[in-house]
């Protein structure tokens, strides 16, 4: 049986609260037997629910109190708290984000009080999100040039193995020749009458109770009659749940409209033309999300529909975002950016002793190093960019050791011949790092148990499958 | 001094429920084991030495992840991996005892390294590994995952989510154990099946009539 209970207060629990503004209010405990409490933790974090796995994030936390509370007493701690600046609160179908105050005092050798609150939010930022967004899209479509260019070039490799197994090769080549029937009466021969089709809108992207304006540009290589231009314009939740055999995708469609652009027409050959685009966003519109493995998407699909020949399709993705009026001042993060430039003003290696402080001008220590990793930890491209700026930067540092580890990941080349690895973390902040000790280190290491080490090491990349920062150690000289 | 009672939330389509969620959605590792329904005692007992080995076997659904991961918030010097279907194994730090889930996963050069370790091991899997295990010294006691599924316990771990999705004090929709031999006689063991089965229920009430109108005969 708890020795307190919990409950928060919040100063106005109806309200919309703007992200990246402050939520206050205070923690009740009322106490029914003499206990210590090793701190009463309070925070403000955003949480998915649904179907999807949960994807969370802490904006703030606080500890409120710490030490020994009475029989019978009440008391109040009062907060206040920061808000993250995305996402806002959202309940969908099979996605719902919330945001909440949660307490928790750790009282030792017994189950820990929580109590929790959930609290509104609406967005506040603006095109800050939408420029990242489209960066992000950007980062896609080269992705998707270099995965085009090893597709192709597998093909060809695989064309050459198979004259190797003669009619047998037959029987490979099915889903390479299936894939080339798709694109065949997919892409190749709707392009062929339509000649290059373009589609353009105005804007990267568009507000609730905004139009998405554009224009579907058609310029074909021989006069062609077509039935009608489509546009279907959709929006829907997209859930993963589960990893590996058990990954499973949970759709929910909540917008889905057609409308007709133009009708039946005969489009003349050589010549441009064009049809313009007006997609009105809902007032009440959600925006797009993308939270891991749960996403909000609108989109429109555009088709041309050709009499006795393959349509026309192709998916427009489009951002509904906010507008940015009510927009706040964002978090500072560190971009890979402003690292480098703080790296490139630095020498190759640190000898410093005091590893929390700066070992003089325009050199950046491990500490900094591991603050600008541990703000960008969450996105991931972003962390192994900056990993990979800061590779090869040795640094002394320190970290609580966690425990070696019996396989250290598939094929590891930072691994030390007659060496191991070990888990660890930094200690403010408490980034996650994977050390890789050299065999003369080994004794070392076995003393320490899970204690503090001290010592020098060099940075070697980033493990994005446990959110660890590599670090190969140096042997004493 | 009386706290005073919370206002609902209006903007929480849950909130008329006394609800903050739909309870059967997916849930955190850490929640997944704070709500277990399982006695892990013995487990813990037998696994408490070197070159003992526990696997869990069962079917998809069943429970397995659900006792590792109460396993895991039970031994604070254990270490769980989970090996997940066409992806690089990754990497397994020394526990006490060490939790891999998928076990059947492993590949076999790492397998013969972590057996050859001699520690404790609790191995979730769909393979039986007895064999395999005793060849390197394992002392192994295989448990059956899913055959004590029974009513009783579907609808109390049911019950125990929609415990976990209250928003404030105040009575919540709970299910009955009539409920639960319906579903049981619908979905099996396959405790899975059933949460999914219950999530477009509740989902569909909340939608349609702004709130869960009843968990009867919702099998």
């Amino acid at each position: 049986m708890a020795k307190c209970d919990l409950s928060i207060i919040l100063d106005d629990p109806q309200a919309a609260h703007a992200g990246g503004g402050k939520v206050s209010g205070v923690v009740r405990v009322q106490v029914d037997a003499d206990v210590a409490c090793k701190g009463l933790e309070v925070k403000s974090l955003w949480r998915t629910h649904g179907r999807g796995n949960v994807a969370t994030d802490t904006a703030g936390t606080l500890t409120l109190f710490e030490g020994q509370w009475q029989a019978g007493e009440t008391q109040e701690y009062r907060f206040e708290l920061p808000i993250a600046h995305w996402p806002p609160s959202f309940q969908g179908y099979y996605l719902s984000v919330d945001h909440y105050v949660d307490a928790r005092a750790k009282i030792p050798w017994a189950f820990d009080p929580k109590a929790s609150e959930p609290f509104q939010v609406v967005a506040s930022c603006g095109p800050e999100e939408t420029q990242a967004t489209e960066q992000s899209a950007q980062m896609k479509g080269i992705a998707g040039c270099f995965v085009s260019m090893f597709v192709l070039a597998a093909l060809v490799g695989f064309g050459l193995t198979l004259t190797a197994f003669g009619v047998f090769a037959l029987l490979l080549l099915i889903i390479p020749l299936l894939g080339g029937v798709w694109w065949f009466f997919r892409k190749f021969l709707p392009k062929y009458l339509l000649g290059d089709v373009r589609v353009d809108f105005s804007e990267s992207y568009v507000s609730p109770g905004a139009t998405a304006s554009g224009q579907l540009v058609i310029r074909p290589r021989k006069n062609v009659s077509i039935n009608e231009i489509d546009l279907h314009f959709h929006a829907r939740e997209r859930c993963v749940s589960g990893s590996g055999s058990n990954r499973t995708t949970h759709r929910h469609t909540f917008v889905d409209t057609h409308e007709s652009i133009h009708a039946a027409t005969t489009l003349t050959a050589g010549k441009e033309h064009r049809f313009p685009l007006n997609v009105s966003i809902p007032e009440d519109a959600a925006y797009s999300l993308n939270l891991s493995d749960n996403e909000v998407i609108w989109s429109t699909t555009l088709r041309v529909d050709i009499p006795r020949w393959p349509d026309w399709v192709k998916e427009i993705p489009l951002l509904v975002l906010p507008s940015g009026e009510n927009a706040g001042s964002n978090e500072a993060k560190a971009s890979p950016a402003d690292v480098l430039s703080a790296v490139s003003a630095s020498p190759q290696s640190f000898d410093a002793t005091d590893t929390g402080g700066m070992e003089g001008a325009n050199q950046i220590t491990f500490k900094e190093t591991a603050h600008h990793v541990w703000s960008v930890r969450e996105d991931r491209s972003q962390v192994e960019e900056l990993a990979e700026a800061i590779s090869g930067l040795s640094f002394d540092l320190e970290a609580e050791i966690e425990r070696r580890l019996l396989y250290a990941g598939e094929d590891d080349p930072h691994v030390f011949k007659d060496g191991y690895a070990v888990w660890a973390h930094y200690l403010d902040p408490p980034l996650p790092l994977v050390l890789y000790v050299p065999h003369e280190l080994a004794d070392e290491f076995e003393q320490i148990g899970r204690d503090v080490w001290r010592g020098s090491g060099t940075i070697v990349g980033w493990d994005a499958l446990h959110g660890r920062l590599q670090i190969k150690l140096e042997s004493p000289s | 001094m009386q706290a005073n009672p919370p206002s609902e939330p209006h903007w929480l389509p849950w909130a008329p429920s006394n609800l903050r969620r739909n309870p059967f959605g997916e849930l955190s590792a850490a929640e997944r084991a704070e709500l277990a329904v399982v006695d892990v005692d013995p487990i813990i007992e037998h696994v408490s030495k070197p070159k003992h080995a526990i696997q869990l076997i069962g079917d998809c659904g069943r429970g397995k992840t659900t006792r590792m991961l109460a396993l895991q918030d039970r031994l604070p010097r254990s270490s769980y991996v989970y090996l997940a279907e066409d992806e690089p194994c990754p990497a397994i730090p020394m526990g006490d005892p060490v939790l891999i889930d998928e076990a059947q996963r492993l590949p076999r050069a790492v397998r013969r390294s972590v057996w050859r370790s001699e520690l404790p091991l609790i191995l979730a899997t769909h393979r039986d590994l007895q064999h395999e295990l005793q060849k390197f010294g394992y002392r192994v006691w295989t448990v059956q995952i899913g055959v004590g599924n029974t009513p009783r316990l579907i609808c109390q771990l049911l019950n125990r989510r929609i415990e976990a999705s209250r928003l404030h004090a105040g009575p919540v929709p709970l299910l009955s154990l009539k409920t639960a031999e319906l579903l049981a006689s619908r979905f099996g063991t396959d405790i899975r099946a059933i949460e999914h089965h219950l999530y477009e229920q509740l989902q569909k009430q909340v939608n349609e009539h702004g709130q869960v109108r009843s968990l009867d005969n919702i099998g």
